[in-house]
């Protein structure tokens, strides 16, 4: 028994300084391949979300402290973070070395070669690859910032998926239970179709007035003054009732119905008048709701379930200090249309939108390989776990079994264990060259429809026109 | 020396430098992009010559003819109403009254906050289930005032955030107005039994018309331009997107440089006819007077 312990021990202490010599040659790697840029210092910018401050928290002090190069990271609104980028590439000024590419835009930045070659450039830098950098660990979420040849450009940094999050103290409640079955005549439950989610809406509605409470039965992402309305309708809803691709018809160069396209179709009118009716159902601040908003509002307990971008769901789930529903916290699919998840599982469509981003280098940075050294040290996989809990973004297939993730997935109600299996249900946006230039063209025509001014069915009529015209316009339509 | 005006012009050559640069060039950049299409995010890049195309498409924009009605509704709003409670706050801080000192520290406060800034803290006032004008309206008044629901209520929260912010500046430059009348005229008019309406009419007012064209020029050309505040407070949703709002989206998020150029010169013109408009008006008055 001694010898067994004597044996065990030893190995153990093996292992122990075998892990510290290891880190320490990775310590002297870095140390030695950053020696040239000591000193130096990257800037970027990206959109405010739980992954970015990470980022901006963590990471960078840990590469600053191993490399001696500086890291400058502001992270802020959504619109300038565009501006500030797009402006920075197209004029060639160089202020920022690594930028944020939301999956959406990888096309049009694409498009417009304003990217590096990473994988290229990491080749042709022999001297700068960190061994501990695999592009093969990402997720399939990194094909979307491959070319054809598979490159890569730009380095995964958050994935996740929109999501229907639901209040399982309420939907668990007895007497709620019971006030539910009472009045709809079938047990009260996560919504798993369309007419559910409605009944489930307009009872906590109807509860929260009762009961003296600011609850209300849905969320909506329905902001008269963002695109993140349109965004809620085009990649959650719409896809949830079988509306693809915003209903653009790329080969056709067309939205319309009559041309090929189905933005003025039935379907999208079904969905728009589905989400539309949901408004009533939602808290007062729903037209004045972006995703950040959106989050907060079902954070402070003021909805019964909605539609919920991932990136939020551990911090909802987890931090007392913002959140009053922490372990109350229901994940599950979001709902939709019959035939929606068979077509998913062939292939041939998708029931919502797989969001995320990734750090890519601009032609016009200055610091090109110490940039390409911070971001092979965001991408290694020993720094994954603990952003992936704080963020609730996977951009690694094997942080999915790694022990924290586990840990934190049984208190986020397997929200991680959802998007490593139904991950492939779900879908990023549609390919276009042409994705901002497009959804501001529809913007004004869903805003008009949420206050009313249209018809679901006159508002995605006009909107299609005037992506045709757009479309036309840009050299890409019929 | 003094009259020699090559020293004039050479202490002015680096001002007229920079207008030169920074200020006429791109002007002409502007002016020259407006007559092209120019999308960057287009199948064909780069400038492609369309002639008048770009201003004959914004005569027929919907959106920016609504943008211009909300621009002048916003700017006539809120500079009336800052010339009026700027002139009765200059009048009272031409008198004594207790802790008028303090009264005229704080209300200069707004002046001191970024635009940005004012919008953020009015957001953070209106918004729905957060902030607490729309809870007390609801609470004392039964009144549902969303923002992002009713676009009335977007514009007339922007008119009033634009007031809280600027009346400060057009009571300061009222108050030098007020401050430099002479008292003569005043008290000869009050001596021949003129009342305080006639007084403020017939004296005060004339006296003032200087500082009120400069005043209500700037403010004009502020309302018109108005984009930060704004923007922050409802995002430019309907009742808010004015024209500034709408130049923004078609230039930045849209990259439609030439059209944005085009309505960028549209709404100079109409800033300068605005203006002109106005000097006539006023300054038309004062010579009908005279003569």
């Amino acid at each position: 028994m001694r010898k067994l312990f004597i044996s065990v021990m030893f190995v153990v202490f093996v292992l122990l300084v075998n892990m510290s010599l290891v880190s320490a040659d990775h310590h002297e790697w870095w140390a030695d391949a950053a020696a040239p840029y000591a000193g130096a210092t990257i800037r970027g910018v990206s959109e405010s979300t739980p992954p970015s401050n990470y980022v901006a928290d963590v990471l960078a002090a840990q590469f600053t402290e191993l490399t001696g190069i500086n890291v400058e990271f502001e992270t802020t609104s959504w619109d300038q973070m565009y501006s500030k980028a797009i402006n920075d590439m197209e004029a060639n000024t160089g202020i920022y070395d690594f930028v944020y590419i939301e999956q959406d835009i990888i096309y049009s930045y694409l498009a417009q070669e304003y990217l590096v070659n990473l994988t290229q450039f990491a080749a042709d830098n022999p001297d700068l690859a960190y061994e501990g950098y695999d592009e093969s660990a990402f997720t399939s979420f990194a094909d979307y910032f491959k070319n054809a040849d598979g490159d890569l450009f730009g380095v995964p940094m958050e994935a996740f998926v929109k999501v229907y999050l639901y209040r399982k103290d309420l939907f668990e409640d007895p007497d709620i239970m019971a006030a539910f079955e009472e009045a709809y005549g079938y047990p009260l439950a996560p919504a798993e179709n369309f007419d559910q989610y409605r009944d489930n809406a307009e009872f906590f509605t109807a509860y929260g007035e009762s009961m003296d409470m600011d609850l209300w039965g849905t969320t909506v992402q329905g902001t008269t003054g963002h695109p993140a309305s349109t965004y809620e309708f085009l990649e959650s809803i719409g896809p949830s009732f079988g509306l693809y691709n915003w209903g653009i018809n790329l080969d056709a160069g067309s939205a319309m119905s009559a041309n090929g396209g189905a933005l003025d179709g039935d379907t999208a009118v079904e969905a728009l008048t589905f989400w539309l009716s949901m408004l009533p159902f939602a808290p007062p601040e729903a037209t004045s709701s972006t995703w950040d908003e959106v989050a907060s509002s079902f954070a402070a307990g003021r909805a019964a379930q909605g539609w919920v971008y991932g990136e939020n769901a551990a911090w909802i789930a987890t931090d007392e200090s913002r959140s009053a529903v922490t372990g109350n916290v229901g994940v599950r699919l979001p709902v939709t249309a019959p035939g929606v998840i068979e077509a998913a599982k062939m292939g041939e469509g998708y029931i919502g939108y797989y969001d995320g981003g990734a750090f890519g280098v601009p032609h016009s940075s200055r610091n090109k390989e110490a940039t390409l050294l911070w971001l092979q040290f965001i991408g290694q996989s020993s720094v994954q776990a603990e952003w992936a809990a704080a963020g609730a973004r996977i951009t690694h297939t094997a942080t999915f079994d790694d022990p924290l993730i586990a840990e934190q997935d049984a208190k986020v109600d397997g929200y991680y264990t959802l998007l490593e299996e139904q991950g492939p249900l779900f879908a990023g946006a549609p390919p276009f060259p042409f994705h901002a230039q497009v959804r501001e063209v529809i913007d004004p025509f869903i805003q008009r429809a949420i206050l009313g001014e249209l018809s679901p069915a006159d508002a995605l009529s006009q909107a299609a026109m005037a992506v045709d015209e757009e479309l036309s316009r840009l050299g890409y339509g019929m | 020396m003094r009259n020699n005006p090559r020293i004039g012009w050479l202490l002015l050559s680096p001002t007229l430098l920079i207008l030169l640069v920074f200020g006429f060039v791109p002007f002409l950049y502007v002016l020259f992009v407006g007559f092209n299409e120019w999308n960057i995010f287009a199948a064909e890049e780069g400038l492609r010559f369309s002639g008048l195309d770009n201003y004959r498409r914004l005569v027929f924009d919907e959106d920016f003819t609504t943008s211009v009605q909300l621009t002048l509704k916003f700017a006539t709003f809120a500079i009336l109403s800052e010339l009026i409670l700027g002139f009765l706050l200059a009048q009272m801080l031409t008198r004594k009254f207790p802790g008028k000192w303090f009264f005229r520290i704080i209300h200069t406060f707004p002046l001191m906050v970024a635009p940005i800034a004012v919008g953020a803290i009015w957001r953070l006032l209106v918004i729905p289930g957060f902030g607490p004008v729309p809870f007390f309206l609801d609470r004392w008044f039964d009144i549902k005032y969303q923002i992002g629901s009713y676009p009335d209520q977007a514009l007339w929260t922007s008119v009033i955030m634009d007031v809280w912010h600027w009346t400060p500046f057009v009571t300061l430059t009222m108050l030098a107005g007020l401050s430099s009348i002479p008292r003569e005229p005043v008290e000869q008019a009050k001596v021949d039994g003129a009342n305080r309406l006639q007084v403020f009419w017939y004296v005060t007012l004339p006296f003032l018309r200087p500082v009120l064209l400069t005043t209500v020029f700037i403010r004009i050309m502020d309302a018109i331009r108005t984009v930060d505040e704004v923007w922050m407070l409802a995002g430019g949703g309907p009742g808010t997107r004015f024209t500034g709002i709408y130049i923004w989206r078609v230039v930045f998020p849209r990259t439609d440089y030439g059209y944005g150029s085009s309505i960028s010169l549209i709404t100079l013109y109409l800033t300068i006819v605005l203006c002109w408009l106005l000097f006539i008006a006023i300054s038309g008055r004062r010579k009908g007077e005279v003569e």
